[in-house]
């Protein structure tokens, strides 16, 4: 009778522990896909305010070297509209005119960071943009000086993204303008290193080479900067793994612009009917 | 006035958590945690079911309110509930469960209560890493940043011990 008055204690205690640690799992399973959550949304919206509020103070102090960068990147887009305007008349390309905010199926919007983690193995970005302004899961998070993030969940005037540094986001990328593609993903130590993976051994390239997105993925348009080619080492024997400076360090970043794929839906349903 | 402050001491720290999970990320190696020594220090008449509970509770706030995967701190933070007892039993010796007495530096001396904080801090880390790393880290990777966190997480988490148990003699 002692032994089974000391059984059945012991019974509840395993099994309250194997409920909780099944109930965390289900949690970490379910983080940020489930926007329809109440538990997640109640949490980024709670991100969002309160220590996207206290973020805006140290953007304040920031705000000296943001306005250096927006005036280089400012004379960088002049110079480039400038070169446009004369390729266009050159060429009599009118029927440019009328597509401002659109190339082929890509739409693009501004939008900002209202908190950015930094530090972290698996980093987040919250956008004060959510559905009311045109924003959709799989929405791709970008600069002109690289990928920034995708929107995993949606809600009316927020955003949840997971950033680029997060193992589990990973882009399509391409060496140069027509090399070999590959997955990049995080480093995992610095907020500008990421890492081309899967290339194989017979193409060639040097430190300093331009790392663009390939255009395979349907939530990045294809040939957007990310960084530079540092060094490599061969995986296996059978592939490269490259190590990349990226352009953009992430962890600084303010205002982004917000790429959506109008034919991403079509992509997929084509993907949908060819899986068996 | 251990009994009587200890839950007031308790929530300060988890709100103080809060903060550091949100201000306090220095580097990807260093990630700084007051929990596994809060739930070591929950008082020993509290049966571990309860431990339990009140694990997974602070674990699931400090998850909704700060950065990180929803649902990893209280993953981590469980077993270390579980254990708890166990671990003090070993360290401090029958009397202090039998007794439902509690620990304190002043009464155990700082060796012994360190190495219950480090039981309990190496668990806690050992799993949140190994789910935090989700299969991309490298093991030096992982291995660097459980020694610089634990260094950094003992100091902090002596500190705590000595708030969350202090001895009813002084």
């Amino acid at each position: 009778m002692p032994q089974r008055r000391r059984i059945l204690p012991t019974l509840a205690v395993a099994v309250i522990f194997i409920v909780l640690e099944v109930a965390a799992l289900r949690f970490m399973r379910s983080d940020g896909i489930m926007q329809d959550f109440f538990l997640a949304r109640i949490s980024h919206v709670f991100k969002a305010k309160v220590w996207g509020g206290t973020q805006r103070i140290g953007d304040y102090f920031a705000l000296r070297g943001a306005n250096d960068r927006l005036a280089e990147e400012n004379f960088r887009l002049a110079q480039q509209v400038r070169s446009l305007e004369a390729d266009r008349e050159r060429r009599h390309l009118d029927s440019l005119a009328g597509t401002f905010g659109r190339i082929g199926d890509f739409r693009f919007q501004r939008g900002n960071i209202v908190k950015n983690s930094r530090g972290r193995q698996h980093n987040y970005l919250i956008l004060g943009q959510g559905s009311e302004d045109g924003v959709t899961v799989h929405t791709g998070v970008i600069t002109s000086r690289g990928v920034v993030g995708i929107v995993d969940a949606v809600g009316r005037h927020y955003s949840y993204a997971l950033s680029f540094l997060n193992p589990e986001v990973s882009i399509s990328a391409r060496l140069g303008r027509d090399g070999a593609v590959g997955p990049l993903v995080w480093d995992g130590v610095r907020t500008d290193g990421a890492i081309l993976r899967e290339i194989p051994l017979q193409h060639k390239f040097n430190p300093g080479d331009t790392v663009r997105t390939s255009g395979y993925s349907s939530i990045f348009p294809p040939d957007i900067p990310l960084g530079t080619v540092e060094d490599s080492k061969i995986v296996n024997g059978a592939t490269y793994d490259i190590r990349v400076r990226l352009f953009e360090d992430i962890s600084a970043v303010r205002y982004v612009t917000l790429v959506s794929n109008d034919g991403r839906a079509e992509i997929q349903e084509l993907e949908k009917e060819e899986t068996p | 006035m251990r009994q009587q402050y200890f839950f007031v001491y308790y929530v300060l720290l988890t709100a103080i958590q809060v903060l550091l999970g949100n201000y306090f990320t220095f580097s990807p190696y260093l990630m700084v945690t007051l929990l596994p020594v809060m739930v070591l220090c929950i008082p020993t008449k509290y049966h571990t079911v309860w431990a339990l509970l009140i694990a997974f509770a602070t674990g699931m706030v400090v998850d909704l309110l700060s950065e990180g995967i929803l649902g990893i701190n209280t993953f981590a933070l469980v077993p270390v509930a579980l254990v708890r007892r166990s671990v003090c039993q070993a360290i401090f010796g029958d009397e202090l469960i039998t007794r439902q007495d509690d620990f304190s530096i002043r009464k155990y001396g700082i060796g012994k209560v360190l190495f219950a904080i480090v039981i309990v801090h190496s668990l806690f880390l050992v799993l949140y890493l190994w789910a935090d790393a989700a299969g991309a880290r490298t093991f030096s990777f992982n291995a660097l940043r459980f020694a610089c966190s634990l260094a950094a997480g003992l100091l902090l988490s002596v500190f705590v011990a000595e708030i969350l148990t202090p001895d009813d003699r002084r």
